[in-house]
């Protein structure tokens, strides 16, 4: 006889569906880094080699089904290795299931485009690419999207200065508006709140404590804090 | 009816006319004075035409970022600046003042130079919101002019995140009054 | 490897171009002759008036025929997402209003949830009621601005001088409820900011009964309207898959036929518990959006009555003061709450590392937040994913061998806010 007390289903169907797809992906593909459920949301994590096999197989498997392609975004963590992850997330419409693809890069090596898979990747792949200088490799049309036409530098790294190195103004004997090194009239007040009572942020001669507690991938290097 | 004509040379003000000598001097006196120094046509056509500009402002409309919806709002029928004889026009050919409505980035900044350099003397520039006046919200960011007057002159500053619609149509009548206080047919 | 096919570039078709357009002999034969046709690039904005905004769109043209339309945007791109990197969630909140200012609240919606998933709190019942019912005054907000610059692209001025009027009864809504005609704030992470005047829930309530006059009147200048259909039935045709492939969602999606609705499918708030339909057009052309826009307004007049029905008296935010400030009455008494809404108001509150990407179902379509904690009081990173940047990704393919007054149609049936696009 069974005991049918320790047999329950999760109460949240979408956990549970979450689940059984997480299982499912464990189990049919190799290569993954890693599979897991991150506040209720399945994430993935593949080289970049194996992107491509992996997004077309999400797209077209009749048990995935991923039609759409939301949202294509990097971010930046200078302190490792591979500073770039590029985050894919993915819209089921089929299964009502999301799901978020995340590769990792450098400034130079590219990442396969997905542009072939989903056409609306080109515009997401340009804005990535003018944002965070990551390089997608067989995309057709890797201009700049969003900053001005010759912008120099790529906005959204940690190490760019939040008000960047030129400014604009009119210059009346050229008769055209003119870039010039920034120059403000106060700077950015950017308080540090590293307080002793607190005890979230890391402390100096504290930082073990701290990756203890938060776990090593999310530390920030004090210089891309400031 | 006080004014009466029983003969041509018997109206009241006839009648009340000075008669020659030092008092009539003086005032005669006055006037050419009065007329000598200012003109006495140009004078009063300053008025014509500053009562035609103040009465006709047609803005460009350069809706920007978010103090556009104000601006229209403006427009519409519950402010209607159409009582003012404020029509939004689409083309700086035709528009004698340009309403900077939203954030001014540096890359819209040469065409709003352009813009402005396609409209007609006389012109005002009126800048609408915290981000056009000086960067507001968006002050420290990269791709933002800190100040559409860093680009355009700028006559009459509205404050606000956006400004309401009120505050859009106050900024207006103070264009005019400031149209009426210096304008001339001068140009400058 | 089924790779997904653009349309095909086709030689220039003379059966495209239409007979005025053409030199008399070229009529006479038509079938036997092509003509030369010089293609050349036109500039369209950035200061257009129906480009809603800062659009520019290079158009390479074939006399008047759209051959590749070649959006250049970012010219409203003013750095929200870094500028967030630098500021506290509470602080961070407002950028929300100003991305799509059209539809603030639910762009703020978004967030709130955003963070409150990160911290691991929900809000109460009736802060979730006055979402929802605020969420819904917002769409209907926004489709009146879209529907009524719409018509007023194609050469109907009415409308809008309809619409504005009830636009103008939503925002004082809003005034009555944050205190701001256009960029609430109001929606924060653990609640709402205040709760609501007493009684603007039943001026909410007599509104909805006037409201519906207004929508008739409107669609009686419009849906049946001759010029109307001229310009915007089969105009900007997508297929449901082509709509899916780009990457569609809101009006846009369901207009080309998929019954795709975040606020039935994935339902965040009250919105499991309300009881709505969700319009769904056949074609997906211009005038399928447009009729799914209006219907969706009825609904969202239903949800708005539900919520004013169903609210109930209760806390609006989160007792927890290491979130949600603590009364100004009690600031004045208690040394704690003192110091919790000094705390609050420097240093903010610090949320637990991790990483989520939330959405909600705003008037344009999936507006999404991608939000990276690392455990301090700023986000580590916040992507915004906007609606409109999709849909307009799509104009070349949209406007494809149209004529140039038609992209204009198109452009004002997208329902672009470039706020959100450049962000």
């Amino acid at each position: 006889m069974t005991d049918a007390a320790y047999v329950s289903l999760p109460a949240d169907r979408t956990a549970a569906r979450l689940g059984v797809l997480a299982v499912r992906f464990t189990t049919t593909f190799t290569g993954l880094d890693s599979v897991g459920i991150e506040k209720g949301e399945l994430v993935l994590r593949v080289r970049r080699d194996r992107l491509l096999d992996l997004m077309l197989r999400l797209r077209d498997d009749p048990g995935f089904r991923f039609e759409q392609m939301m949202d294509l975004c990097g971010v930046d963590f200078p302190a490792r290795r591979e500073r770039f992850e590029v985050v894919y997330n993915l819209l089921s419409l089929t299964h009502n299931n999301r799901i978020r693809v995340i590769t990792t890069t450098d400034e130079t090596q590219p990442v396969p485009s997905v542009h072939r898979i989903w056409p609306c990747a080109t515009w997401w792949e340009r804005e990535c690419y003018d944002l965070f200088g990551v390089v997608f490799s067989g995309q057709p049309d890797l201009r700049r999207i969003l900053t001005d036409y010759g912008f120099e530098g790529h906005p959204l790294r940690k190490d760019f200065p939040l008000t960047g190195h030129v400014e604009m103004r009119y210059d009346a004997d050229r008769r055209a508006c003119i870039y010039e090194p920034v120059s403000l009239t106060q700077d950015f007040r950017n308080f540090d709140f590293e307080s002793p009572w607190e005890g979230v942020l890391t402390l100096p001669g504290d930082e073990k404590v701290h990756e203890t507690r938060q776990g090593p991938e999310y530390r920030v290097p004090p210089e891309a804090a400031r | 009816m006080s004014v009466t004509t029983t003969g041509s040379n018997d109206l009241v003000w006839n009648r009340e006319a000075l008669p020659p000598g030092p008092e009539q001097e003086a005032v005669v006196r006055g006037i050419t004075g009065e007329m000598a120094d200012k003109g006495f046509v140009v004078a009063n056509l300053d008025r014509v035409v500053n009562w035609a500009r103040t009465g006709s402002l047609w803005p460009m409309t350069f809706g920007l970022a978010c103090c556009a919806v104000e601006m229209i709002h403006a427009y519409m029928p519950r402010y209607d600046l159409d009582r003012f004889g404020i029509i939004p026009r689409a083309s700086p050919r035709q528009s004698d003042v340009m309403i900077v409505a939203g954030t001014l980035t540096n890359k819209m900044a040469p065409a709003l130079r352009r813009v402005y350099d396609q409209m007609a003397e006389p012109r005002w520039v009126i800048s609408m919101g915290s981000c056009a006046n000086g960067g507001g919200y968006y002050h420290y960011s990269y791709s933002v002019v800190r100040g559409c007057d860093r680009v355009v002159p700028v006559d009459v500053y509205v404050p606000g995140c956006p400004p309401t619609a009120e505050a859009l149509v106050y900024g207006i009548m103070q264009l005019q009054k400031k149209i009426r206080r210096t304008g001339t047919i001068l140009r400058d | 490897m089924s790779e997904y096919k653009a349309p095909t570039e086709a030689s220039l078709d003379l059966a495209d171009i239409p007979e005025a357009l053409l030199p008399e002999a070229a009529v006479e034969e038509r079938a036997l002759r092509t003509v030369e046709i010089d293609s050349h690039a036109m500039n369209f904005g950035p200061q257009h008036p129906a480009a809603h905004g800062v659009l520019r769109m290079v158009l390479e043209m074939d006399g008047e025929v759209v051959a590749r339309a070649d959006p250049h945007v970012g010219l409203l791109h003013r750095g929200t997402e870094k500028l967030i990197e630098y500021k506290t969630y509470m602080k961070a909140l407002p950028y929300f209003d100003r991305l799509d200012y059209v539809s603030p609240m639910c762009e703020e919606h978004a967030f709130a949830l955003a963070v409150e998933k990160l911290l691991g709190v929900t809000a109460p019942e009736r802060a979730q009621w006055i979402r929802v019912m605020f969420a819904e005054i917002t769409r209907i907000l926004n489709h009146i601005l879209n529907v009524t610059s719409f018509a007023l692209d194609c050469g109907g001025l009415t409308p809008s001088l309809w619409g504005y009027e009830e636009r103008e009864i939503l925002m004082e809504f809003y005034e009555a409820a944050s205190g701001a005609r256009l960029h609430a704030n109001y929606f924060r992470p653990g609640g709402v900011a205040r709760d609501l005047p007493d009684g603007l829930i039943e001026k909410i309530q007599s509104w909805t009964t006037t409201f519906p006059t207004f929508l008739d009147d409107m669609e009686g200048l419009l849906t049946e309207n001759r010029i109307w259909k001229q310009r915007t039935v089969g105009i900007g045709t997508f297929s449901a898959e082509q709509a899916m492939a780009w990457g569609f969602s809101g009006p846009c999606l369901r207009g080309s036929g998929v019954p795709w609705d975040l606020r039935r499918s994935q339902p965040y708030d009250k919105y499991a518990e309300v009881d709505f339909k969700i319009p769904v057009g056949r074609n997906g052309d211009c005038y399928d959006r447009y009729l799914v826009r209006v219907a969706e307004m009825r609904e969202s007049l239903r949800i708005i009555q539900q919520a004013c029905d169903k609210i109930r008296p209760g806390p609006v935010k989160v007792v927890d003061h290491k979130i949600t400030p603590p009364p100004r009455r009690e600031m004045k008494r208690s040394m704690e709450a003192l110091i919790h809404h000094f705390k609050l108001y420097t240093e903010g509150y610090h949320v637990p590392a991790g990483a989520t990407y939330t959405t909600v179902e705003s008037p344009k379509g999936e507006f999404g937040v991608y939000l990276v904690a690392d455990g301090s009081n700023k986000p580590y990173r916040c992507k915004i994913r906007p609606t409109g940047f999709a849909h307009l990704q799509a104009m070349d393919v949209l406007a494809h061998r149209h004529m140039l007054a038609d992209a204009v149609s198109i452009i004002g049936s997208l329902d672009l806010v470039f706020g959100e696009v450049d962000r």
